[in-house]
């Protein structure tokens, strides 16, 4: 396929955020404290669409809020009165600038278990009504390894509209779905750019030297062919030893989308949540009464393990982990999903 | 997704209390006209929420030929459960979502023998179908109902058990865990009463059997040793569960999402998920 790239040069791509900034409801990368999270900004100096680092949470707020109100109600001696809460928050159309690949990427996994049987029209909604443009790093951090998990020239309809830093200050903008095409055809000032056809061979070009900076590596087919095998495994216990069950993981994870629902009540009104949780609870899988399936951490780590490797892989012909490595950047205790998948499927059971 | 979390309103119509701590409500919904169109099969679950305190899993207790209501079943266990215990009575009002899962494989089971082994509150999802299957009787060949409970107080739809058992066309063995002195039947627990004393016949027969996990286990062990198949004994799963939709994940057993794909499962399904359960 040639797509076709429109090359700028630093100046015409800061010309083309402001004017996304300006013409749309934006969403993007906000620094504090040496670390970025998505926000809601109206200039591009609150923010940077090419932050250095990636941001520390995902964009996973913006599709499937931490705490959603369900429902409000009433119940008092005259009965009870169920209200849909408000018109959802994320319904308008918006644009998530700098999203990078990884987080891009979740979002096709994610599809997959909200589109199946139920579907999740709310979800469904903020997908369609948001337009995600990336820039692609220019280099990998510490516990990246998206590489390893199917990012490759060939899968880059995860955005709508990709950035790619090129040689001597040169910047190629692409769109990769209709959407994106629409999107530049409205936001993207032609007379800034050259218009160009590129390769396969010149994107796969900028890929390699992009994905020669990576630390970590692994064949993620290996993994999951291993790791099918080895629920028995005492490695479980060996690599989940030192995780205190804060569940940042999980909260800070793109592809993490286990909820649970609660209540609030004040006398005779009150809310219903769905709110985030992660299956490193101890209470997860508690039942009434007693009984629980997984009453043991390593036994919840072993879910955690084989859900993104093994089981969601089986369910839904995809690995539930895109390689951010955002659960090591944020583990209190240095747990790397990379090391317990690899650790894990090196010490096969015998 | 938010919407479908939303439960409708409904009315308690009764309250059978049926043992020291099981409960059933009788529910109709509040919106007119709603109680007819709502239709399930035997085995599926509904999420039941007392506002305010939260939402639990309920499999519906009575069939859907007995028309205008559907029963629940509550045990008192945790939190929830002893807040409808102690909050919800006639003219109440609840929330409904459902109904939910899969169900008993009534295409598999027609034209058979049907073995019923339940203990406990583990009857709750077999009335369903026992409703079901007495309401189309002809469809069924013998019909054997074992009923376990740890006393004689424990058991669960007492006068529905009398019913069955004034009913010619079915075979009704109970049992209690220990003697007592008004109790002139059978002592001891399911799996050695449906050795000793059932005594099933194998041949072209379904057996559909729900207790506490314990019971279930060494119901299967004795079912596994008369010779049934693996693909002739099917149970339904107690599993905890939030959505109900196949999202929230809380119910994965390995790839399987019980509250999609069961909570009715063959043994020889069972067999194959990871033993988490």
């Amino acid at each position: 396929m040639n797509v076709e790239i429109f090359v700028t040069d630093k100046a015409g791509l800061q010309k083309f955020y402001e004017a996304i900034i300006a013409r749309n409801e934006t969403w993007a990368p906000v620094e504090k404290f040496g670390k970025f999270d998505f926000k809601r900004v109206s200039s591009l100096g609150e923010c940077d669409p090419d932050s250095p680092i990636a941001t520390t949470r995902s964009a996973k707020p913006l599709f499937f809020p931490r705490s959603a109100k369900i429902m409000k109600y009433t119940a008092d001696s005259t009965g009870t009165r169920v209200k849909e809460t408000d018109e959802d928050p994320f319904t308008a159309k918006r644009v998530i600038l700098g999203m990078k690949h990884c987080d891009a990427r979740s979002l096709q996994v994610l599809d997959k278990v909200y589109n199946w049987d139920y579907i999740d029209n709310d979800y469904q909604k903020r997908r369609q009504n948001t337009v995600v443009i990336s820039t692609r790093c220019d280099k990998a951090e510490t516990h990246c390894f998206c590489t390893s998990l199917d990012y490759d020239v060939e899968n880059l309809d995860a955005m709508d509209v990709l950035i790619v830093n090129g040689t001597e200050g040169k910047v190629h903008i692409t769109a990769r779905t209709e959407k994106g095409d629409a999107f530049l055809k409205e936001n993207l000032d032609p007379a800034s750019c050259i218009l160009h056809p590129v390769s396969d061979e010149e994107l796969k070009k900028q890929y390699q030297a992009f994905a020669a900076s990576f630390r970590l590596k692994m064949n993620y087919k290996e993994i999951n062919e291993k790791l099918s095998k080895i629920f028995d495994s005492p490695e479980f216990e060996d690599v989940s030893a030192n995780c205190i069950s804060c569940n940042t993981c999980a909260f800070v994870c793109p592809t993490c989308h286990c909820f649970k629902i609660s209540d609030e009540r004040v006398k005779d009104t009150g809310v219903r949540y769905k709110s985030y949780d992660s299956c490193n609870n101890g209470y997860f899988t508690l039942m009434a009464g007693g009984h629980n399936p997984r009453p043991v951490k390593y036994r919840r780590w072993r879910q955690r393990a084989l859900h993104k490797f093994v089981y969601y892989k089986e369910r839904f012909g995809e690995n539930l982990c895109v390689g951010c490595g955002k659960c090591a950047v944020s583990c209190p205790v240095n747990i790397s999903i990379f090391e317990v998948v690899n650790q894990v499927a090196s010490n096969e059971v015998v | 997704m938010e919407q479908l979390l939303v439960p409708m309103i409904c009315k308690i119509d009764k309250v059978i209390q049926e043992t020291p701590d099981i409960r059933t409500y009788r529910l109709k919904f509040k919106e007119e006209g709603l109680t007819e169109k709502f239709k399930w099969m035997p085995g599926q679950f509904v999420e039941f929420s007392l506002l305010g305190s939260g939402e639990c899993t309920f499999c519906i207790a009575s069939s859907v030929t007995r028309k205008g209501y559907f029963d629940c079943s509550v045990k008192r266990a945790g939190i929830v459960t002893a807040d409808i215990h102690s909050g919800l009575e006639e003219g109440d009002e609840v929330g409904i979502r459902g109904p939910y899962g899969n169900w008993f494989p009534l295409e598999d089971i027609k034209g058979k023998n049907l073995l019923f082994v339940g203990g406990g509150i583990g009857l709750a999802p077999l009335r369903s179908l026992i409703q079901y299957c007495i309401d189309n009787r002809n469809d069924y060949k013998d019909f054997t109902i074992l009923y376990g409970a740890r006393t004689s107080a424990d058991m669960c739809y007492k006068e529905e058990i009398k019913e069955w058992q004034d009913n010619k066309t079915l075979k009704v063995i109970l049992t209690i865990d220990k003697p007592e002195e008004t109790w002139t039947t059978n002592v001891g627990v399911v799996p050695k009463i449906l050795e000793e004393v059932v005594k099933p016949v194998i041949e072209n027969t379904k057996v559909i059997t729900c207790g506490p996990p314990i019971m279930i286990k060494y119901t299967i062990q004795s079912l596994l040793k008369l010779g049934f198949a693996d693909k002739d004994i099917i149970t339904t799963l107690e599993m905890r569960m939030q959505c109900g939709l196949g999202k929230c994940g809380r119910c994965n057993i390995g790839s399987t999402y019980v509250c999609k794909d069961g909570p009715v499962f063959t043994n020889e399904q069972l067999k194959r998920l990871p033993d988490e359960f």
